[in-house]
This record gives C-alpha cells, sequence and structure tokens, in this order.
C-alpha cells in the first residue's frame, strides 16, 4: 500500500515557438519537473510520513521522462521510488490515454490515494486528477489544501467559493493539490545524489493495454493575435490623455 | 443529437448557448436543487443529497449519461463538475477537451498550450468538453425531486465561510485587475476606488490570489484562473504573460498601466500608460470623477 503522485514532465508553453502552421517546436523549451507538481509532491512527502507508507512517483511521458536528470529531477523531491511510462508514441496520445495510464501505474504502485497538481504547466486542463479517478472507480476532490489520514479514509480541505470546507472521504481517492497548499522546498546536493540511487521503473507501452481513445485534429492554426491600437502615454498628463482616447474609442 | 450538460450550480448560460446553437435535446445532470430548476432542458436527472459532496455522485452521473456518437458531453470549469466530467469521460473511454472556442454539430475547436496553438478535433465518439460557464441561466418554475443515486463514501463535515465571495466576472463589462506591481495589500485600495470611479468589478493575477492571499481565489484571471471578455479589461502592474493573458486576450479593449515600457502587456494592450501605478491610478479617479 502506498501514497502516490502523479507527476509531468512538461516545459513551459511561453518558451515554445508556433509555426504558422499552429506546430508547437518544444526543442527551446527546458523541460521539468512541472511547476505545479511540486506542490502535491511536497505535500505528499509529509502524507506518507504522517502515514508511515511507502512514497511513488508515476507519470507518464516521453523518452525524457527515464533520463537521469528526469529521475534526479523527481526523485529528489522525496519519493521512495517512481514507475513511469517513457515512450515518445505519449507524444499524440490525447488526455484520455494519458489518464488511464496512470491509472495502470497507480494500480501497479498499489495506491490507496494519488495526489496531483492543480493543473499541469502546457496544458493547464485541470482533468488528469479527474479522469484518472474515474478508471481508479474511486472519487476526485480538486482544490485541496490539506490532507490528513483517518482510519479507512482522508480528510481533505477543499476551497470553496467564499472560503473552505471539509470532506470526509472513506476509501481511495484522487486529490488535486492547490498550487499554494504548502511551500516546496528545494532539493540539495544531498537529496540529488540520493535520488541516482532510487529505483524508477520503466514500464512498456504494450504492457499497459490501455485502449484507444479517438479524438482526430482535423485542422491546425497558429491563433492570429487580435489587431491592437498599441497607443502608449507617459508623463504627467499621461492619465488625462487615457481618459480622453478611451472616451473617443467610445470605452467609457 | 443530444447535448448533455454536467452542472452543480446555475452559471452556465454559455453552456445552454453551447447546446442551443448545436440543436437536437439538451440532456441535464443537476447536482444540486438549484441546477435542477435550470429551464430549457428537454430531461433533467436530479442527483443530490444534503452533506454529500457533488463530487460523490459520479457513479450515478455516469449511469445517467448515455451518449450517442455525435452527442457532446458539456461541463462548466468548476472543480466539482470537472471530477463528474473525469468520470464520464473514463467510463465512456471518451476524449476531453478543454479551452473551447466554439462547439459546431461535427467538430470543436480548441486552443492548447495557453492558446499558443489553435486545433479543430473531432471523433467517432462522444466527446466531453469543459468550458466557460458564464453568467447565470434562466430558471424553470419547477425542479424534479433528487432521483435515487449511487454516491462514493464522502461527506461533508464543516464547512468554513471567509465572508467574502466574489462577484461575477464572467458577465462584467469592465474589470480592472490588479498585478505584482501593487506593493501591498492595503494598496489594493487604490484599485477599487479606481475600479468604483470606472464601474468596474476588481480582478487579479495569479500570485495576489495564490500565494499573498490578498484577493479571493474566484477573482484570478489566467489559463488556470477565470476567462473574461470584458468590453473594458484595465491590468494594473501586470506584466503581461502569456498564462494571464490567455484568460484577458479576449477583452474588447485592453489598457495597461505598468511601470516597464518594455513589458509584455503592452503588446496586448490598445492603450497603455507608461508610470507609476500610486501616481497614475489617483490622477485616473479624478480624471474620471
Amino acid at each position: 500500500m502506498s501514497i502516490v503522485v502523479a507527476y509531468k514532465w512538461s516545459a513551459n508553453p511561453q518558451d515554445a515557438a508556433v509555426g504558422a502552421d499552429g506546430v508547437v517546436d518544444w526543442s527551446r523549451a527546458k523541460a521539468g519537473v512541472s511547476e505545479y507538481d511540486t506542490v502535491p509532491i511536497e505535500l505528499g512527502r509529509s502524507l506518507a510520513q504522517a502515514a508511515e507508507r511507502e512514497y511513488i512517483g508515476i507519470s507518464v511521458g516521453g523518452k525524457a521522462v527515464a533520463t537521469p536528470m528526469a529521475k534526479k529531477g523527481a526523485m529528489s523531491r522525496g519519493m521512495d521510488r517512481g514507475i513511469v511510462v517513457a515512450d515518445d508514441a505519449t507524444g499524440d496520445w490525447n488526455l484520455s490515454q494519458v489518464a488511464g495510464a496512470l491509472a495502470v501505474l497507480a494500480r501497479q504502485a498499489e495506491a490507496e490515494i494519488v495526489l496531483t497538481g492543480d493543473a499541469s504547466v502546457d496544458e493547464n486542463a485541470k482533468m488528469t486528477s479527474a479522469v484518472l479517478a474515474g478508471h481508479l472507480g474511486w472519487p476526485c476532490f480538486q482544490e485541496v489544501s490539506a490532507i490528513t489520514p483517518t482510519d479507512g479514509g482522508w480528510t481533505l480541505t477543499q476551497a470553496i467559493p467564499g472560503g473552505t470546507r471539509t470532506v470526509e472521504v472513506t476509501g481511495g481517492v484522487v486529490v488535486a493539490i492547490t498550487s499554494d497548499a504548502v511551500q516546496p522546498k528545494v532539493a540539495g546536493m544531498k537529496e540529488i545524489l540520493a535520488a541516482g540511487k532510487k529505483t524508477v521503473d520503466v514500464v512498456d507501452v504494450a504492457d499497459l493495454g490501455v485502449a484507444d481513445v479517438d479524438l482526430q485534429v482535423t485542422a491546425r492554426t497558429k491563433p492570429v493575435a487580435a489587431a491592437r491600437k498599441h497607443e502608449v502615454f507617459e508623463g504627467s498628463d499621461a492619465a488625462t490623455q487615457l481618459i480622453a482616447a478611451l472616451r473617443a474609442d467610445s470605452a467609457l | 443529437m443530444t447535448t448533455w450538460i454536467l452542472t452543480a450550480d446555475t452559471s452556465i448560460a454559455g453552456l445552454i448557448e453551447i447546446a442551443k446553437a448545436r440543436g437536437g435535446d439538451i440532456a441535464l445532470i443537476a447536482l444540486s436543487p438549484q441546477a435542477a430548476a435550470i429551464a430549457g432542458a428537454d430531461s433533467v436527472t436530479a442527483l443530490w443529497s444534503e452533506g454529500t459532496p457533488a463530487e460523490a455522485f459520479a457513479p450515478a452521473a455516469v449511469a445517467a449519461v448515455t451518449p450517442q456518437p455525435g452527442d457532446l458531453i458539456l461541463a462548466p470549469n468548476r472543480p466539482a463538475e470537472r471530477a463528474i466530467a473525469g468520470a464520464v469521460a473514463a467510463a465512456l473511454n471518451a476524449p476531453v477537451v478543454t479551452g473551447v472556442r466554439e462547439a459546431s454539430a461535427d467538430s470543436i475547436d480548441i486552443g492548447r498550450f495557453g492558446g499558443i496553438s489553435l486545433e479543430t478535433v473531432t471523433s467517432a465518439g462522444p466527446i466531453v468538453a469543459v468550458v466557460e460557464g458564464g453568467g447565470a441561466a434562466e430558471i424553470g418554475t419547477a425542479a424534479p425531486d433528487a432521483a435515487e443515486a449511487e454516491t462514493y463514501p464522502a461527506r461533508v463535515s464543516a464547512e468554513n465561510s471567509a465572508g467574502t465571495v466574489a462577484s461575477d466576472l464572467s458577465s462584467a463589462k469592465r474589470i480592472v485587475a490588479a498585478g505584482r506591481g501593487v506593493g501591498s495589500e492595503g494598496d489594493l485600495q487604490l484599485i477599487r476606488e479606481f475600479a468604483a470611479a470606472l464601474g468596474a468589478e476588481v480582478a487579479c493575477s495569479r500570485p495576489l490570489a495564490e500565494g499573498l492571499d490578498w484577493m479571493p481565489k474566484e477573482t484570478y484571471i489566467g489559463v488556470s484562473g477565470k476567462t473574461v471578455k470584458p468590453d473594458l479589461y484595465v491590468a494594473v502592474g501586470i506584466s503581461g504573460q502569456l498564462q494571464h493573458m490567455v484568460g484577458a486576450q479576449d477583452s474588447r479593449r485592453i489598457v495597461a498601466i505598468n511601470t516597464d515600457a518594455k513589458a509584455p502587456i503592452f503588446a496586448y494592450a490598445d492603450y497603455g500608460v507608461v508610470g507609476d501605478l500610486y501616481e497614475v491610478l489617483p490622477a485616473l479617479t479624478a480624471a474620471l470623477a
């Protein structure tokens, strides 16, 4: 039985280039553990200590996920070991297929609970946790800031509009953690060296048994940026000029 | 052709609009008594129970959604509805799309990776789409009783209100958004005064809502927060990173106020003031008086 955290090895779209045909070129964007995933990794480490359970990281991505750099980058954050799918064929997978594969890895890890980030830094869909939970036959709770183990389940603190609520769950659950739940620690040299000795098992795509999910892209383009006026004012009467310009434009 | 709508809340005018534009029937899976009273649905399945979180109704929602190829399953971009939509997608082995720009009868236009690429997608089977809810939907008269439902074992044991419920930004005509350029929580008063003079709602960028906690989470604009399309969007002390602009770039007019003339926000702006917000905002407020 274990505490499992799902993480994504990905880059920030801000650093990617897009061709006129809409194809995204990630070659210059530096990949890493998705920024929002560092928070659930940190929270999961404390939870695994509190619950006295093994702490396992799972990830689905391209070959880069199983490189020594990626292994150390992830495992240095506190997991005991990892189970990953590292195959460039996953580059064509849609979110539902990735979530299905993560569910297989979570079962292999004998997960009692799976933590995820709020969203991934590249897609920002906030849906992988939900589809993963569906595959596991567990409930999914998002925007959770704290988890306490209970007898047979978990107590979750979940953000709701205007406040928080406490949810008691019996059995397994997938929990998406808010990006400000805890402050992730930066791994030091000691943790990075220790991470090099941790096991990261790579599962073959053919052994996953994940069904195809049909989603065809019939067209792809680079968005045309809206034409903007770019009128910029400076100096002591900038405020007056701005209001005058907005009134002339019927924006006020 | 049926459009299935999963919702725990009445703020789904955007979803009803998509469903009507596609044509065909609307099947509503309502996860609260309020949602069950939404008008315009051809069928309503009411799934709720006092003290049980909406998320726990996933098995019942899965049983209630029985789509045909060509059907669309819509959920507003909110935590409970995303959880239910994910369960439905897993059960149907259906694809999930987010960042929806337009949904027609046979294809969906989506923005990928924070909108840097646009794709038109289609599937042989049903598609699950998560879209911005929009304003309040029209309410009918009679809501059906809650159906007998299979739920996951979960219950709400306490609720703590922070006492502030954020205004609805999705239908606001004017928005003033504050960013990291604002030096302290107390200085937000300058933003509020300017917004009041402008008749605008107040929003923010992510750091002010998460991390600093100066503003409610429901008010941050960006790829993982709210997407808004007001007539006028004034970004104050916001640098204009891609992740923020995705949520505001469809505004009709964008105004930037920033000390840094090289800030990316100016590339998105119709009008800009290069200057210190502590000088510019009081001057603007006075000019509007």
